[in-house]
């Protein structure tokens, strides 16, 4: 029950922050009365000064006073007739007045456009300055000569008996309770009058709820308890108690707006605006009170997630929330978030802003301008156009799903806004004008799953050019394409197999400037990145984890962020920037980026371009060209001396002078540094580069990227069960089901005969071929892919590793030496761009685990999968798992925190959707990943069902084979099924054709059915092979390397 | 470390004795060539960028230097053993005698990874292995050069600790300089350029115009590429190149009959000689496995990408159309494939004289040093040609007196050049 009597809570509201300002003048009066000012004049002008800020419209606001034969009023002064007016006496004798002018006219209020509260005020003040005059011409001591009533405080008591008694009574109670707690036995008494029934709690049932109190004292009691606290208190405690009081009393409608989840969005934004223009300071609050306050604001604007709220609670003020919904476009209802991508960046960027102690390193680090909509912008989009059907979309068959997903991009297109949200939309347009824009999604689930789900949602750039009404057009189809992909055939595949179907994707949208600069049709940053606390990717035993990693890229970030297939990231370790991958003039040539990523401003498309068409066009126009790219001398690189030709000069991207010459890898560390710090967990952000500054896109706890997380190693692990345990260079990571293992025998290695050495090298590609993707671990001595002496390692290039899930180089001792491991740097940005693990593993130490047995003891499998590699079965063993275990597999665990990793044998993680890695969520979702990869599966049942169906007799037919990556569990969705068909020589060409024609549609419909379980759009699925026909008509002579053989349904020809 | 099994060294000195015997050689002059002269090994402390200290060991070898200053590369390998160190010494010096350039052997290395190096402290590095050598090598006693992960950049730290140590400009102490810092011109041509001089010279012994024949070369990079355009100019047509094919992770060999134009490829070619295959296509070129170059109806192959590319499996392909062999690569073909090629009578110019050129412009490189005064690439090339073509015809005219194949024939030649060295000198 509020004491509205009818009055709406709007109103009572604005009253509320009123006496607020008035009370606030009021202090300011009392504190500058109290401190003495050197002359009366001084005191005078100060109060006159702090006046205005008490009335209502303080912007129009003039105050002035006669005093004796002095005039007080500011330069330019003009009457006008909105005017209050109070006289000044002192003793008794009118000495002078007291004037507050309006300059402008207002609307009319209590007394013409004045309120009645402001009449007390006015009175009030012009009485204090009376007696100030009064105290100094007796020449005494202000403070000696005070008594209660006179005092501050009790000049403050009296404004509210006359003003505001219901606050009063509040303030009354809180010091009676005051008391109480400081041990005074008379606020006992008083605070049994007050206290519900008015007496001695009685001997209520304990399960009986207490009788509501009202937390009001009446003014009887109120004036009590104000007689009982000079005798406890002093002046100043007294003051300073119920400064506070009434300060946090000024808070509470919005903490209760905070608090109600019901409390719409825009609602809350209106208490914020009315909190910060109450002027109170957020300091000036109990410590309590803003982390109450901060923290509710936390999970209404940002998310629920209670990490994030303990983060933001800590790190942003109340200001910071008026601040973050001044970008919000909302629904008129909205009770969404801003989700936790768009609260990541918020957050870091205060974060940023405020660390003063790293300022000195950190430069000035920007944001782009960012603007939200909440996330149930989505639902609001779905009612509005009648369209919340779609929520039951995604219980359809996943063919289904992706059949219809077109559609509904397109329905979702042509559908509309509400018009409070194109109003929005049409102020970020206005804000963001002439410069491109990035609408990505931040979704509500994401916070819950962690990234591995980010990515599964899109990110889109929009070229914003045109007139406005086409950039809004283009803005709202790009926000409708991602709530469209909400609904996706992909990320609902994802989520239901994490059992998150049933919940409400609500997705949160961030629009955000692009980062760049124009050179001519392109914008583009001029280099961006993605940093990380933690190095999962070490390529040196002398980087160490905490060192950090870059990898960078030319233009936008998206090629950062994603591994990429045919380009590579500059990578660099911020606690070792000399430590770069890339020794050689070649290496560094290879692995340098050659496509960057920008947006069109004429076409309006994202596109991925040339870095040398680039150069050649604009190189004169790019900033920092002499920090990112070197030039070929030969053999080696060097720096750009000199003029530059960029058409023609072999220029490559190698950040080196950005590293050698700029603060900048110092100002990344301090970025991870901080933010690592305050928001306590290891982080991964996103930066650009426009040229001249440098701004922070994006920033999540690390761990997020698939695989990163350091896996769970669980204690008293039964040893029979543990194959090998490594203690030194572990990255994080979790490689789980390998059901084979080659094993390149260290010794069998260096008895080996030189010129054989090779052969083992090629044995490994071999079998890179046959096992199943990423279904193995290849284990072998020294330093794999090494190109000096083949003796140190095994000899592959990554084409014949590139299968493995895994990668072990093995030290082992030789005349009391460890031999240097390679880290796999021949090839190490191969393995990192495929997420292939490395683990170095020193089986002489003392302290490891290595069941040498289980290598070398088992059933060697090579002669099976490779008859021809048979003689080299003494060197390299393979080791089917299950076969050897009686159906376990291997799973290693690798934790870079404790520097630890273990290859387990386990049984197979379940194929169902719940996650059955013994390695918690993380290593979960890494196998729930490669469970997805069934595509080689799928078409080998394919492949099986095709030869049954097959009429071998009409068709001549002797066998099918399935050969290729559908034979050896290699497929993805994009293979295609390599059948070898033998046919009877004598086949008469017309039973050839009708076969062709038979098998078209079986490849047609295959093609189809992929499509739809895949996305991935082909005519036809298979690739025919013709044995026993002349080569002329397309037959091949021999039987591909590992075809087999399917059983045929129909009877068989010949 | 010791490794188990094959050591280079001895595999050198197996070599040596081989042709020593054949030679005859006497006893002292065996027991002086079997072995390096001087070696040095030595502690190279350098300062880290964390600020501790670490000591990497050093090598230099000079095998012998009686035909002149020790040549040789300085090489920063992990793994890296004086055994090693000593055999590619002695290879060097056997390489500088049989293109008759008046230079011995040498060679050395740090045991480091660059890969786990800063520049700077690889810097420290150089300039270390300097100091520690400053009065043992320099342009009249021993002469570096770059070798495995070390460069022009490594080599231009060298040489200014050396100048520093010994207070003046002494560019003739080390190669491998870039043009303008101390470098030579013709470098880039100087080993494809190479090859195809023996190729002309052996042409001219089979009794074969240039016009009349055609070639099939395995790799596209620098030494192919200018082994090719040499010989178009010279008349021959290149019907088949193979590349390494990075994003199929594969070799892909490329066939126009007509002959390839290796300007057209070039515009279709990565830096790293990779030629993009569907490109190649539209400019009329069929695309074949990776080794079909050595099976194409040519008259001469000429390997020049990987060592152990022709081997006893594949020899039998070669087509019988085929003449010649030149080695552009290092150690491309194997004994076994050596022996097939012989019985089919095919002429085999080997690595260490059809690759000279790389060294012998080494050669050039430090005379322009030392004189302060340097060629236009005419002249190199010219000389290059004139030393080439006089290596290979004393090669040859040996091999043919002594019925021997051109591999063992170069080894002989320039094994008595040395010792016959070692003679004048009154040594042994």
């Amino acid at each position: 029950m509020i004491e509205s009597h009818g009055r709406s809570v709007e109103r009572l509201l604005r009253e509320l922050q009123e006496r607020a300002k008035e009370l606030a003048c009021l202090y300011r009066v009392t504190e500058i009365l109290g401190r003495g000012a050197p002359t009366v004049e001084d005191a005078v002008r100060a109060v006159l000064a702090a006046l205005p800020t008490g009335w209502q419209y303080p912007n129009v606001c003039v105050a002035r006073a006669e005093l004796g034969r002095h005039l007080f009023e500011p330069e330019s002064f003009r009457p006008s007739p909105w005017v209050q007016s109070a006289p000044i006496a002192v003793r008794g004798q009118p000495v002078g007045r007291l004037e507050i002018y309006y300059t402008e006219e207002r609307p009319s209020a209590d007394e013409g456009p004045f309120l009645a509260e402001e009449r007390k005020l006015l009175e009030t003040v012009a009485e204090r300055l009376g007696h100030y005059v009064a105290e100094r011409e007796a020449n005494v001591a202000p403070r000696g000569a005070r008594h209660p009533g006179d005092s501050g405080w009790g000049v403050i008591l009296e404004f509210l008996r006359q003003t505001d008694r219901v606050l009063l009574g509040r303030v009354g109670r809180r010091m009676i309770v005051h008391l109480c707690w400081n041990g005074v036995a008379q606020a006992e008494e008083l605070l049994r009058r007050i206290a519900p029934g008015g007496g001695e709690p009685g001997p209520l049932e304990e399960n009986q709820p207490l009788p509501r109190a009202r937390p009001v004292a009446d003014a009887e009691t109120t004036e009590a308890a104000f007689r009982l606290a000079p005798e406890h208190l002093s002046d100043d405690e007294i003051l300073a108690l119920i400064q506070g009081w009434i300060r946090e009393e000024k808070t509470t409608f919005l903490k209760r707006a905070a608090e109600r989840s019901d409390t719409p969005l825009p609602e809350l934004v209106d208490a914020l605006q009315r909190f910060r223009q109450g002027g109170i300071e957020e300091a000036d609050l109990s410590t309590a009170t803003q982390l109450g306050l901060r923290a509710s604001l936390a999970r209404r604007f940002l998310t629920d997630q209670l990490g994030v709220v303990n983060l933001a609670k800590q790190a942003l003020s109340v200001a910071d929330f008026h601040d973050l919904a001044q970008r919000l476009v909302a629904p008129t209802r909205s009770h969404g978030r801003i989700g936790g991508k768009s609260a990541g960046l918020y957050l870091a960027a205060k974060i940023v802003e405020r660390a003063r102690e790293y300022s000195a390193t950190l430069g000035e680090i920007r944001v782009p301008s960012s603007w939200y909509v909440p996330s149930d912008g989505i639902l609001d989009f779905l009612n509005y156009n009648d369209l919340a059907e779609v929520h039951s979309r995604k219980y359809l068959e996943p063919e289904r799903i992706r059949l219809e997903y077109p559609h509904l991009v397109q329905l979702f297109k042509s559908a509309f806004f509400s018009p409070e949200i194109l109003r929005g939309l049409g102020a970020v347009l206005d804000d963001l004008e002439g410069r491109p824009i990035i609408v990505r999604s931040s979704s509500l689930l994401e916070d819950r799953l962690g990234s591995a789900f980010s990515g599964k949602y899109k990110s889109l750039f929009l070229a914003n050019t045109g007139s406005k009404r086409e950039r809004l057009a283009a803005l709202t189809d790009a926000i409708a394409e991602v709530y469209a992909s909400v609904f996706a055939p992909d990320p609902i595949e994802y989520r239901a197999r994490r059992g998150f179907l049933d919940m409400h994707e609500e997705m949160g949208i961030l629009i955000q400037e692009v980062v760049g600069r124009r050179f001519g049709d392109y914008f583009l940053p001029v280099f961006s990145g993605v940093a990380f606390s933690n190095n999962e990717f070490r390529w040196s035993a002398r980087i160490r984890r905490e060192d950090g990693l870059l990898r960078l890229v030319p233009g936008l970030g998206t090629r950062a962020v994603d591994r990429l297939a045919d380009d590579y990231p500059v990578l660099i370790a911020p606690g070792q920037p000399g430590l770069r991958v890339n020794q050689t003039a070649e290496e560094a040539q290879r692995y340098s980026p050659k496509k960057l990523d920008v947006v069109n401003l004429r076409s309006g498309a994202f596109e991925t371009i040339e870095v040398a068409q680039l150069l050649a066009a604009h190189g004169a126009e790019l900033p920092l060209a002499r920090q990112l790219l070197s030039v070929v001398d030969q053999d080696r690189l060097r720096r750009l001396d000199g003029l530059v030709d960029f058409a023609r000069d072999p220029l490559v991207v190698t950040f080196d002078g950005l590293v050698r010459d700029t603060d900048f890898v110092a100002r990344m560390r301090a970025l991870l540094d901080l933010l690592r710090d305050r928001l306590e967990t290891p982080v991964d952000v996103e930066f650009a580069c426009d040229g001249e500054a440098l701004y922070l896109l994006q920033c999540r706890p690390q761990g997020s990227t698939l695989g990163d997380r350091p896996a769970t190693i669980p204690a008293d692990l039964p040893p029979e069960r543990v194959l090998f345990t490594a203690n030194r260079y572990v990255s994080n990571g979790h490689v789980p089901d390998l059901t084979h293992v080659v094993y390149v025998d260290p010794d069998a290695y260096a008895r080996l005969e030189q010129g054989r050495l090779r052969e083992v090298g090629r044995a490994v590609g071999r079998l890179n071929r046959l096992l199943p993707k990423r279904g193995f671990a290849l284990m072998g001595p020294g330093r794999w892919g090494s190109r000096g002496d083949v003796r140190l390692g095994v000899p592959v290039g990554y084409a014949d590793i590139s299968n493995a899930a895994v990668l072990i180089e093995m030290a082992r001792a030789r005349g009391g030496y460890v031999p240097d491991l390679s880290f796999g740097t021949h090839f190490f940005q191969d393995l990192v761009e495929s997420s292939i693990r490395y683990l170095p593993l020193y089986p002489d130490d003392p302290q490891v685990r290595f069941a040498e047995s289980f290598f070398t003891g088992r059933a060697n499998q090579l002669a099976r999968l490779a008859p021809d590699l048979a003689d080299l079965a003494e060197v390299v063993r393979v080791i089917d798992v299950r076969e050897a275990t009686g159906g376990l597999v291997l799973q290693v665990l690798m934790n870079g925190e404790l520097d630890r990793a273990v290859g387990l044998l386990t049984p197979a993680t379940d194929s169902g959707g719940a996650d059955g890695s013994p390695a918690g969520g993380w290593g979960g979702a890494v196998s729930a990943e490669w469970r997805g990869e069934d595509h080689w599966l799928w078409r080998q049942r394919m492949a099986e069902r095709l030869a049954d169906q097959i009429d071998a007799e009409r068709f001549g037919v002797i066998a099918v084979y399935l050969a290729g990556s559908a034979r050896s569990a290699s497929a993805g969705p994009a293979s295609d099924i390599d059948l070898v068909v033998h046919l009877r020589p004598e086949l008469p060409p017309e039973r050839r054709r009708e076969l062709e024609t038979w098998l078209d549609g079986w490849s047609r419909a295959l093609a189809e059915v992929n499509y739809l379980r895949t996305g991935v759009a082909r005519e036809r699925l298979l690739d025919l092979h013709w044995l026993g026909a002349a080569v002329a008509d397309g037959g091949i002579e021999t039987l591909p390397e590992g075809a087999r053989r399917l059983a045929l349904g129909g009877r068989r020809a010949g | 470390m010791a490794i188990r099994g094959v050591n280079a060294f001895d595999v050198a000195q197996a070599q040596f004795d081989k042709v020593a015997a054949m030679l005859d050689l006497d006893p002292a002059t065996r027991e002086l060539l079997r072995q390096p002269m001087r070696e040095y090994s030595f502690a190279v402390p350098v300062r880290m960028d964390d600020g501790a200290v670490r000591i990497f060991r050093g090598f230099r070898v000079q095998h012998n230097d009686a035909r002149g200053p020790a040549k040789g590369g300085i090489r920063f390998h992990p793994q890296e053993t004086l055994d090693t160190v000593r055999a590619l010494a002695m290879w060097m010096t056997w390489k500088c005698a049989v293109v008759d350039i008046p230079l011995g052997g040498g060679k050395g290395g740090v045991i480091c990874d660059p890969h786990h190096l800063s520049e700077r402290e690889q810097e420290g590095i150089c300039r270390g292995w300097v100091r520690q050598l400053a009065r043992n090598v320099g342009p009249v006693s021993d002469v570096p050069a770059p070798d495995v992960m070390t460069s022009g950049k490594h080599m231009l730290w060298m040489l200014d600790e050396f100048e520093a140590i010994h207070g003046g400009h002494y560019p003739g102490f080390i190669t491998g300089k870039p043009v303008g810092a101390g470098g030579s011109q013709g470098r880039t041509e100087a080993t494809g350029y190479g090859v195809v001089y023996t190729i002309r010279e052996a042409l001219k012994q089979l009794g074969l115009r240039p016009d009349q024949t055609r070639a099939s070369v395995q790799g596209f990079g620098n030494v192919a590429q200018y082994a090719i355009r040499l010989y178009r100019e010279i008349g021959g047509t290149v019907t088949c190149v193979s590349s390494w094919d990075n994003e199929a992770q594969q070799a892909v060999s490329f066939r126009k009959g007509e002959g390839i134009d290796p300007d057209e490829l070039v515009g279709v070619t990565d830096r790293f000689g990779g030629i993009d295959q569907a490109k190649a296509r539209d400019l009329g070129y069929e695309i074949l496995p990776g080794d079909a170059w050595l099976e194409q109806p040519v008259e001469i192959l000429i390997p020049s990408a990987l060592e152990n590319q022709l081997d006893g499996d594949n020899a039998p392909r070669v087509k019988p159309t085929v003449k010649l062999i030149a080695e552009g690569a290092n150690g491309p073909t194997t004994p076994d494939a050596d022996k097939v090629f012989a019985e089919r009578g095919i002429l085999l110019i080997p690595d260490f004289l059809a690759n000279a050129g790389g060294v012998t412009c080494s050669y050039y490189e430090q005379v322009q040093s030392n004189m302060n005064m340097y060629w236009p690439k005419d002249e190199v090339l010219g000389r290059l040609d004139l030393t080439m073509t006089a290596a290979y015809h004393a090669v040859a005219e040996l091999a043919q007196r002594r019925k021997l194949a051109l591999r063992d024939a170069a080894y002989v030649i320039s094994i008595s050049r040395v010792a016959q060295a070692c003679h004048e000198r009154g040594w042994v």
